[in-house]
This record gives C-alpha cells, structure tokens and sequence, in this order.
C-alpha cells in the first residue's frame, strides 16, 4: 500500500513521496479572462494523476501549462510556479525544447505524422540525437514494445503511420513520447475517440508506464480515472476543488461540488 | 441532495430504497410474529412467519437484481455507489433476519403449550422485544439518515448478547431443576439463539447503513460479551 495523502486539507499534500511537479499558486490567463485560479498540487513521481471536471473548468489549460506548450498561442500567460524537480519551468530562461523532452505530451485524436511508422518514432529522437542506424532500429523496436504495438506492427515498419487503425495511431504516438525518454507523460483525453477495446489497450499501457513515468492524464470518462488514476484532482470554474486519493474521490469525496459531479447531479 | 440530470437513475434508487424499507417492514414483523406465536403457542401464526419468509427471499432476488442491473447501466459513483452496494449488503442482512425468524416460527409445534409454562418463557418475551426495537430501529434511522443513532444502535446490540447470556443460564438452571423441561428448553434455547443472532445482522445492517451515509467504517471492535460462549458449545 502506497503512502496516502492527507485528507486533513481540500488539497492533500503528498508529504512521504518526491514530488515530481510542483504547481504553486498557479494562474492563467486567455486574454483577460482568468482561467485557473491560484492552484496548488503536488504530483507524485511514477504514479498516474487524474484531471477531472466538466467542460471548461480548466483540466485541459492545466495540463497545458505543464509543458507550456499554450506558448504557442499568443494572449495566453502564467503566472506563478510550475517546479518540475524542484525548478521552475514557467521560468524564462528554461529552453523549451529540453522541457518538451522531459515532458511528453499526447492528445486526443492521434496525431501520427504522414511518414512510416519507424520515421514516425525515428524522427523525434533525431532532433535531440545522434545516433547509429542499429540504436536507432533498437531504440524504435524498445518504444514500440512499451506501446504494447511492436507485435502489430513488426512487420510493416515502413508503412505509413496514417494505415493503422485509431487505437494504434495513438498507440503510436505514446510510442514516439516514450521514445525520446521523458519523464513525465501528459495524456490529454487519449481513449476519447477510440473504441473500448482499444482504450483498454490504452489502460493497460498506463498502467505499465507508471512504473516508469510520472503521469497525467485528463479524463471525461470518470470510469476511466478511477481504474487508471493513484489521485484524482476534481477541478471547476478554473478552480482545484479536491484532490485526494482517487478511491477516495469515487467513494467518498469531501466536496459537495467533487459528489454532485461524479454522481451526475450538475447544474 | 440534488436531482440526478438523468431523472430515471433517481428512480431506479428509489425504487431499491423502497425494497429495503419493505424487508425492513417484513423483517420486523416476521420477528414480532415469530416470537408472539411461540410465546401463545399459535401456530396459524407461525405458518404465516414460514410463508412470510417465502415473500422475504423474493424481495430479495428482486433488489439484487435491480442492484445488480443499476450498476451495470449507470455505473455509480460516491454515495450512489455506495448505498447500491449497501442495499445489497442490508438485503442479505434482512434475509437471513427472515430465516431465523422462520427457524424460530418451526419450533412453536416442538415447545408446545404444556411444556412451556409462562416464566420459562417471559425472559425470552423480553429480549424479543430488545430485538425487535433494534430491528424496526435499524431500518428507520437509516430511511432517515441518522449516522449517530445508527452508531448508538450498533452498540447497544451489547445489551442483546448481555441479555443472551442470562436467559442462557436461566433456561440451564430450569433444566437442571427438571429434566421434564429439557425439550422444551433446548427449544427455546434455540429461539434465543436466533434473537442474539438477529441482533449481530441488525448490527451488522447499522454499520452498513452508517457507511452508506458517512463514507466512513465505523471502528471494527465492538465490546462482546457472550460469557456463554466458554461454557457452552455455539448452538
């Protein structure tokens, strides 16, 4: 049995574990519009966090600020701490392309580019390595097997990402995350758009990536963060209501709002 | 608490809710009946406890089906979740409350009239009523959300097996007195048996109910005090 959180505090403190992300009095902004309002979690290293809430309450921004990749739009900003082993990423002077290495990101449609499926993986580590052809097959062989994917695809490593089916173009693109060696993996809803088994796929791959990875995932499927999650943080109106221990959540929130929202009595 | 955004899942809760409250019903009435016709010798009446028990085992099947099929559509969650899982756990409760009530309406032909003379039985007429207080008890604080009366009802259970023990050495006493009253006596032995039995499901349906409610177990170790339990074998 792993250390619980405490449940003394809305925001439970994970005080035994290391904490791999450290979100400090955490804002954010679309223009003017607030949409994360002082949020403070600790994510614990190699386990799997969920975000849930309705649309809206700022799951998905949340997870975006952890990679900072909203810096791709303009008028968005940040304000306060994101420690990721204890520094800051919001800081200025954190090289983006290192960050996005150490944290991996994956949507929710899959986003294969239109190349092979060895030059799909081949391709993201190129740009932070140089290395041989026979690391290069291995290293492809390696992420391709912790996609649970290689036995599918073995055999038709050249052709197009785009020819598999949805499950395995994901399964592809956790592939090509895991292949450039991160540490943290960002799941933004990556079983939404796929058919049940192929999401079980998806669960069970999770489950053993977190023996490795630290990982969040953003879930509507409130099934689906109680089977995969460690902890559960219930989020709404830009705000952190609860997090705790996800059976926690499901059993016995805290919170009001956290019990009206997964029994389905909102609004 | 709030509507559900789907109106039919509130139904489908309702209508498990108002099983248990039926069993609930049913359990306390099988206990009343069971006991008054033992104590007045009716057997008519013990015959409807016997068919009772038929209609107790029905509802059952009804709420685990409904139970079962709720969380197959809706998947419930926190306290939904936990009061489907209750309701099957307090309906096998209730069941099983029903039996030893029936057990108890099968000996009323083996202890007849002659056999039972009133102060053999007013003992046994007193922790019935202690029983069946915690029966009725049991159900309707849980219909009306009372956590604390549960917690309260759960110990005073102490008081039933308290009450066991002494009935225990009163009926040995009478026995001993007069080997006549053996038969007789080891029936009604049996039915107090069954009444401290009844009171652990009734504990056991409190601290269910209790969780459904809180969300929290209630603590795990309860005072015992069955003394019978060393000098006799468990009936």
């Amino acid at each position: 049995m792993k250390p619980m959180l405490s449940t003394d505090l809305n925001v439970a403190e994970t005080t035994v574990e290391k904490a791999k992300i450290e979100v400090k009095n955490l804002n954010f902004y679309y223009g003017q519009s607030k949409a994360l309002k002082d949020i403070n979690l600790s994510l614990p290293e190699r386990s799997v966090t969920a975000f849930i809430g309705p649309s809206g309450c700022g799951k998905s921004t949340l997870l975006r600020v952890l990679n900072r990749i909203y810096e791709l739009y303009p008028k968005q900003s940040a304000e306060g701490q994101v420690l990721l082993d204890g520094k800051n990423i919001l800081d200025r002077s954190q090289d983006l392309n290192l960050l996005r290495t150490k944290i991996g990101m994956v949507f929710q449609k899959p986003t294969p580019f239109p190349m092979s499926i060895y030059e799909n993986i081949a391709f993201g580590v190129r740009l932070y390595e140089k290395i041989s052809k026979a690391e290069m097959d291995s290293r492809v062989e390696q992420a391709l097997k912790r996609a649970a994917l290689w036995s599918e695809v073995k055999d038709k490593l050249n052709a197009s990402g785009l020819s598999l089916s949805g499950g395995q173009q994901q399964r592809l693109c956790i592939a090509r995350t895991v292949a450039v060696k991160p540490e943290v993996i960002l799941l933004d809803e990556p079983a939404s758009a796929l058919d049940p088994l192929s999401t079980a796929k998806i669960e069970e791959l999770i489950d053993e990536l977190q023996a490795d990875y630290t990982i969040v995932i953003v879930t509507h499927n409130m099934q689906q963060a109680a089977r995969v999650s460690r902890q559960t943080a219930f989020m709404y109106l830009g705000e952190l209501v609860e997090f705790d221990r996800t059976e926690k959540i499901f059993t016995s929130p805290r919170e009001k709002r956290t019990q009206d929202y997964i029994t389905g009595r909102f609004g | 608490m709030a509507e559900h955004t789907v109106a039919s899942f509130d139904e489908d809760l309702r209508q498990i809710s108002r099983l248990i409250n039926d069993m609930g019903d049913l359990a306390a009435s099988m206990v009343g009946a069971s006991t008054r016709a033992l104590l007045e010798s009716d057997n008519a009446l013990a015959q409807r406890v016997v068919s009772d028990d038929a209609i107790m085992d029905a509802r059952q099947r009804e709420l685990d089906d409904r139970a079962i099929t709720l969380i197959a559509k809706r998947q419930p969650m926190a306290d939904d979740l936990r009061s489907v899982v209750g309701a099957i756990r307090m309906a096998g409760d209730l069941e099983r409350i029903g039996d030893l009530a029936k057990n108890i309406a099968k000996r009323v032909g083996s202890v007849g009239v002659s056999a039972a003379p009133r102060d053999l039985t007013h003992s046994i007429d007193s922790m019935a009523q202690m029983v069946l207080i915690q029966v009725q008890g049991v159900i309707q604080e849980y219909t009306v959300g009372d956590a604390t009366a549960l917690a309260k009802l759960r110990n005073d259970d102490e008081r039933i097996d308290v009450k066991y023990t002494s009935v225990f050495r009163e009926l040995l006493t009478y026995m001993m007195e007069d080997p006549r009253n053996i038969t007789a006596c080891t029936h009604l032995l049996f039915c107090a048996k069954n009444l401290e039995r009844i009171g652990d499901h009734v504990t056991n349906i409190a601290e269910n109910a209790y969780y459904v409610l809180t969300g929290t177990q209630l603590p795990a170790n309860r005072p015992k005090q069955d003394e019978t339990a060393m000098s006799a074998p468990a009936a």
